[in-house]
């Protein structure tokens, strides 16, 4: 038997992010405890994801943002061990201070230059209260920031869709709106099964062909609701 | 006078674990041409991506037409006394003719294969865009009796590895390379994305050269880990010749994919131990 060579081998880090808001409004009509539901439920769509791809470790990780920004869960955690303690409501809406803190994890390191593009998943039902636009820049003057795959969940009709949409910076994905707890969890659904499976694809592509930031292939979205009945938030 | 020692070349392409699960075919290709004296080898890594239909036969027409065309550069230098002529013609006049004679061979191979329909859906039935669904990096090493010369376009790896065992890059780093993105032979410009070096052999010359695929550094927890690839294949041939790498490179490249990147893996050496 040979020995093969070179160093350790290792299948390359897929960071997927929640960043969710958790202002007094969301503590409104429930919608917090729909969030809460909605990422639970993901969980086991994620591992199946993660268990069709064994060359990409799924890592989670959430950040939590009202009157400040925390991170709700810190550690990079591979999704077979992930759970998920319920958020709380409750503040204001700092989105650029909870974008600034993801900015600095982004960065190389403790970022590593052979991770897969990270996945952000930002949930919002307002406007921010505090420096977007700030938070917004340090999160894309890192390498990892523009070249993350960044999604955008409007809860309610009051959520900011100009501040999400400058958040996902690319003309052909626009934020999802979600008006009620089943297109809440359709939305988290997505972003956690087809997002993340084409994230953990290690095709390549033309620099040229991303200008418009679509670094990673976008699957379908999901079929969008109009208006109904059901419209609580 | 010290005997110069002949060149070899070796090399492997494995079908990456994640191309395994959706039966897609390798994307990477690896050729080489030459002798002892004149040897050019090269690699390549067609894009994979749906976006990029025939990237495979892209990378294959890379390795063919860039060993092709650099092994009669470096045969026609018949002034190779005059070593800084031939390094501005490896500069400038070089990747104008890698990029030209790519295109002059996909589209030679679009005329005898016509897109399908499914193909040209995938490139949003825009003809202008033909010549993106072969969309290949190119990684090629020449070595003659005065010099070597590297050029490459796009993600990879280009090692030295010296008679003592050091391992160095012989291009610089170029940071549009990060992610999944790369720069690429199907773009219009593509000649202005090679990097290229020229070195003239003096006293002494890399006992290795290595060309990858970058599905192969990303298989590895971390750089120093792909670096060490370099002294321990050196080490490998001094004990038990290229012959022992030749046949374990494949299983070393499999295992490298399935436990690492899930890319496709592609692994060429030029050996001068």
């Amino acid at each position: 038997m040979s020995m093969r060579p070179g160093g350790e081998l290792a299948t390359r880090p897929l960071h997927f992010i929640w960043i969710a808001d958790c202002s007094g409004s969301m503590a409104v009509d429930g919608k917090i405890q729909s969030l809460n539901t909605a990422i639970k439920e993901a969980i086991p769509n994620m591992q199946d994801v993660a268990d069709e791809n064994p060359n990409a470790q799924v890592l989670v990780r959430a950040v939590r943002f009202s009157d400040g920004a925390q991170w709700h869960v810190s550690q990079p955690t591979d999704i077979a061990d992930f759970k998920w303690d319920d958020l709380d409501a409750g503040g204001v809406t700092a989105m650029g201070k909870a974008l600034s803190i993801v900015a600095d994890q982004l960065k190389i390191p403790p970022m590593d230059e052979r991770a897969l593009p990270p996945v952000l998943v930002l949930i919002s039902d307002g406007q921010p209260t505090d420096d977007f636009a700030g938070g917004l820049q340090s999160l894309m003057n890192e390498p990892w920031g523009r070249k993350a795959v960044r999604i955008a969940i409007a809860i309610g009709e009051d959520a900011d869709q100009e501040v999400l949409k400058k958040f996902i910076a690319n003309p052909e994905l626009r934020p999802l709106q979600a008006n009620n707890p089943e297109s809440l969890i359709k939305y988290i659904r997505w972003v956690s099964t087809a997002v993340l499976k084409s994230a953990s694809s290690p095709a390549s592509q033309s620099a040229a062909a991303s200008t418009l930031g679509l670094n990673v292939p976008i699957p379908a979205l999901p079929d969008a609701t109009g208006p109904s009945a059901d419209d609580v938030w | 006078m010290k005997e110069r020692r002949r060149w070899q070349a070796a090399g492997a392409s494995v079908r990456g674990a994640a191309h395994e699960r959706s039966g897609m075919p390798n994307q990477d290709a690896i050729h080489w041409i030459g002798n002892g004296s004149s040897l050019v080898l090269a690699v390549a890594d067609g894009h994979g991506s749906v976006r990029y239909p025939r990237s495979h036969v892209g990378a294959r027409i890379a390795v063919e037409t860039a060993t092709q065309l650099v092994h009669e550069f470096v045969l026609g230098q018949t002034d190779a006394e005059n070593l800084s002529l031939v390094k501005r013609a490896a500069e400038e006049w070089l990747p104008r003719a890698l990029a030209r004679s790519w295109r002059d061979g996909v589209e030679e191979h679009v005329a005898a294969n016509p897109l399908s329909e499914d193909e040209l859906n995938a490139l949003g039935r825009d003809d202008a865009e033909l010549i993106r669904a072969y969309g290949a990096t190119i990684v090629t090493a020449a070595v003659s009796e005065r010099f070597v010369l590297y050029l490459q376009l796009g993600d990879g790896e280009t090692l030295t590895v010296s008679d003592e065992g050091v391992v160095s890059k012989p291009l610089t780093k170029d940071d549009r390379l990060f992610g999944n993105e790369t720069t690429s032979l199907c773009t219009s410009n593509a000649w202005s994305d090679f990097r290229v070096s020229f070195q003239p052999i003096t006293n002494e010359r890399p006992a290795l050269i290595l060309l990858a695929t970058d599905g192969y550094p990303n298989s590895f927890r971390d750089e120093v880990g792909f670096l060490k690839v370099g002294t321990d294949i050196l080490e490998t041939i001094r004990a038990e010749g290229l012959g022992h790498v030749k046949d374990n490179l494949e299983v070393w490249l499999s295992d490298s994919t399935h436990a690492g990147s899930g890319d496709d893996v592609t692994l060429g050496i030029l050996c001068s131990v």
